[in-house]
Parts: structure tokens; C-alpha cells; sequence
């Protein structure tokens, strides 16, 4: 190829990957992960090591906000991931929703490991954190130590996220 | 461009998340009825307060609404609960605290469908301003108030224990209600349950 062109192709497929940065990039249902979990189990993944911060999320299909902040959270962890950055989403519907969770995260191009509560409410809830009042959507920020440094429920924005973890990163 | 990024874009998610966590802690037991004056319109356009229905032998208040799939599942057994304990002298009153421009579905119009629909014998009632879940520190549908008869809390949280009817093992809410009548303390006084964030209309 005339190298003109490759330099015209080349600049063409830089500009088309800037312009479709935080639009999802939907990939098959059959590369999605969700594995069922109790509270101790999302904790334990909280403090393996290796992680300068970890964001948990609990969502859920049916909550609007959660499916509104969710492109924003796919587009902290690609951003991130490589820095030190651990996102761990956490579906709260029932398990005869997987077929609507497999769909959704697939059109949100997750194939990162996800996961789904797998045990009562009040135990899960009080187990990841008493201050969670159950309401979702509900988003908590550890440091690379485990330790809690941000909690809030309601919908988030990528602004918001970026602000919480990238002082963690940077440490 | 710099101090805009690394001023304004702080500002803006500090702003975002002030608006999102600043609400009041819930109630603790104990507490006496919040907003109990306070005149809700209910489905049969008529305005009532808590106090209004407030019952002898004590007072349930529970925040629904009309489109939450949790505040759905749970929606029989709060009728159930609602009219066989409005008959033993507990007063009782659901509460929509959401804005309808959030879901269409949670409507004046749609909350009058679905009380033909329920059969519930107590009032549904609109938070137009959504302040009264604010006072009572309320965060999800659908969440429980009980109070005794002297107005003061003695149980808060979920209905039961799961929101699949066919596996409860713990049925909170009915307890409570039992133990308040047969004037026992309530044993399991506070408990949680999974639900839809309330749409909190914005403060005027």
C-alpha cells in the first residue's frame, strides 16, 4: 500500500477508536462472566492483591440509574484497569435473570469477571457494608489495602468516578 | 483548559455526589412519627395525613411505588399485611415519595390503577414533595415504618426475607406487628431488603 495512504488509513482509525471511546462495543453473550457470590466472597475479591483501588457496584437489570451510570463504570475500568484499577460489578437480581444479565452486559462489551448476589439481602447487604441501606444504585471505593474510602448510593457519573479513584492510582 | 479540568470537573463530581449521599440517616427506634401532619393526596383525591390514619394500636407507614419490580414483588403480601392488621387497630398508609417524571409509571393515575387492582383497604397516598421519605431518612421502595401507639418506632425495614414469595423463611414485618400487639418488644427491629433508590423530587 502507498504509504500516503496507510498514513490516511492509519489517522482514519485513530480518529473512528476517539470518536467511539465510552460508546459500549457489544461482544457475544457466550464471552460474559457472572458467578454467583455471598457478601464474604466480594470482599475476599476486594483484598486480593495487586489492585491500587478496587470499585464495587451493585446493580441490577430492572434499576434505571444502575443502566444509565453503567458505560461510564466500563469506561473507568478500560481506562484504568492497566493502572492499578479493580472494577467489581455486582448484579442484585435473582439468578432466572441471568438470560437478561448475560444480555445486558454483553451489549455493554463487559467481559471482564462479574458477579451476582447469591445469598438473602440483609446478609449480603450487611456483609459488604452496614451504612448500605440496600438501595441501589450503590457504588464503594477500596484502596489497595481493602480499606473502605468512599461509599455512596445513587446514580454516579464518570466525572464522579474518575475523581474517587485516581487519587488512589496515584499513590 | 488545565484549570478548567482540574477545577471544574472536581467541583462538578463533588457537587454530584453532595446532591446523591446528603439525605437524613434512617430514623432511629424510638423516634416519634415524622411529618405526621403533614397532608398527602391520596387515590381517592381526598388529603390525608399519617395522623390522620394513625391507629389505636399503632401505625404502618411503607413507602411503594408503582415501578419498582421489588416494590411489585412484595405488593401482595403488603396488602395482605396492610388490611388484615388495619382490622386489628394498626393504622396503616402506603407512600409514593417518587417524581413521576422519573418513571411515567409512577403516576397519580397508575397508583389509582393498581389500588382496583390490589385490593388494598388503606390509603395510597402521593409525597408530592418527596420531604416526608426525606424526614423519615427513607432510601428505597419498599421499606417499612412501624410504629406503636404511642407513635414512637419499633420496627423499620423490609417486609420479609426474600422477594421471592415461595422462599421466605423470616416473615420481619408480620412479627413485628404481632409482637407489638401481643405487647412484646420486637426481636428483629431493624432489617434490610434490596430495593429501587426513591426518586427524590428536587428540594424547592
Amino acid at each position: 500500500m502507498n504509504r500516503k495512504y496507510a498514513r490516511v488509513l492509519l489517522v482514519a482509525m485513530l480518529a473512528a477508536a476517539v470518536s467511539c471511546e465510552g460508546k459500549p462495543k457489544p461482544i457475544s453473550t457466550d464471552q460474559v462472566h457472572v458467578t454467583p457470590v455471598k457478601a464474604e466472597d466480594v470482599m475476599r475479591i476486594v483484598r486480593e492483591p495487586g489492585a491500587k483501588a478496587v470499585l464495587v457496584n451493585m446493580w441490577a437489570t430492572w434499576c434505571g440509574p444502575c443502566r444509565e451510570e453503567f458505560p461510564d463504570l466500563i469506561r473507568l475500568a478500560r481506562k484504568y484497569q492497566g493502572q492499578g484499577l479493580r472494577v467489581v460489578l455486582v448484579s442484585n437480581d435473582d439468578e432466572d435473570q441471568m438470560p437478561a444479565i448475560k444480555k445486558f452486559l454483553a451489549e455493554q462489551g463487559v467481559d471482564l469477571p462479574t458477579y451476582l448476589k447469591g445469598e438473602k439481602d440483609m446478609p449480603f447487604i450487611n456483609g459488604i457494608d452496614t451504612r448500605w441501606t440496600g438501595s441501589l444504585p450503590a457504588t464503594f471505593i477500596y484502596d489497595g489495602g481493602g480499606k473502605l474510602k468512599e461509599f455512596w448510593e445513587g446514580q454516579g457519573s464518570y466525572a464522579l468516578f474518575e475523581e474517587k479513584v485516581k487519587p488512589l492510582l496515584n499513590k | 483548559m488545565r484549570t478548567i479540568r482540574s477545577i471544574v470537573i472536581p467541583v462538578c463530581a463533588t457537587i454530584v455526589l453532595a446532591a446523591i449521599s446528603a439525605k437524613a440517616e434512617g430514623l432511629s427506634l424510638g423516634s416519634k412519627i415524622p411529618d405526621s401532619t403533614v397532608k398527602m393526596k391520596n387515590v381517592d383525591g381526598k388529603d390525608i395525613s399519617i395522623a390522620d390514619v394513625a391507629g389505636p394500636k399503632g401505625t404502618l407507614v411503607v413507602f411503594t411505588c408503582n415501578h419498582c419490580p421489588f416494590a411489585k414483588a412484595w405488593q401482595s403480601r403488603l396488602v395482605e399485611i396492610g388490611n388484615a392488621y388495619q382490622a386489628k387497630g394498626v393504622g396503616v398508609i402506603a407512600v409514593n415519595p417518587n417524581d413521576p417524571t422519573s418513571y411515567e409509571e409512577d403516576s397519580y393515575a397508575v397508583m389509582q390503577e393498581r389500588v382496583k387492582e390490589n385490593g388494598e383497604q388503606f390509603p395510597y397516598v402521593v409525597d408530592g414533595t418527596s420531604n416526608v421519605a426525606r424526614d423519615f431518612g427513607a432510601s428505597k421502595t419498599p421499606e417499612a415504618f412501624l410504629f406503636d401507639k404511642d407513635g414512637k418506632l419499633v420496627y423499620h425495614g423490609a417486609i420479609d426475607d426474600d422477594r421471592d414469595a415461595s422462599k421466605v423463611t423470616k416473615h420481619y414485618l408480620h412479627d413485628a406487628l404481632d409482637e407489638l400487639l401481643g405487647g412484646q418488644a420486637v426481636q428483629m427491629s431493624e432489617t434490610k431488603s434490596v430495593g429501587c433508590g426513591i426518586k427524590f423530587r428536587p428540594k424547592a
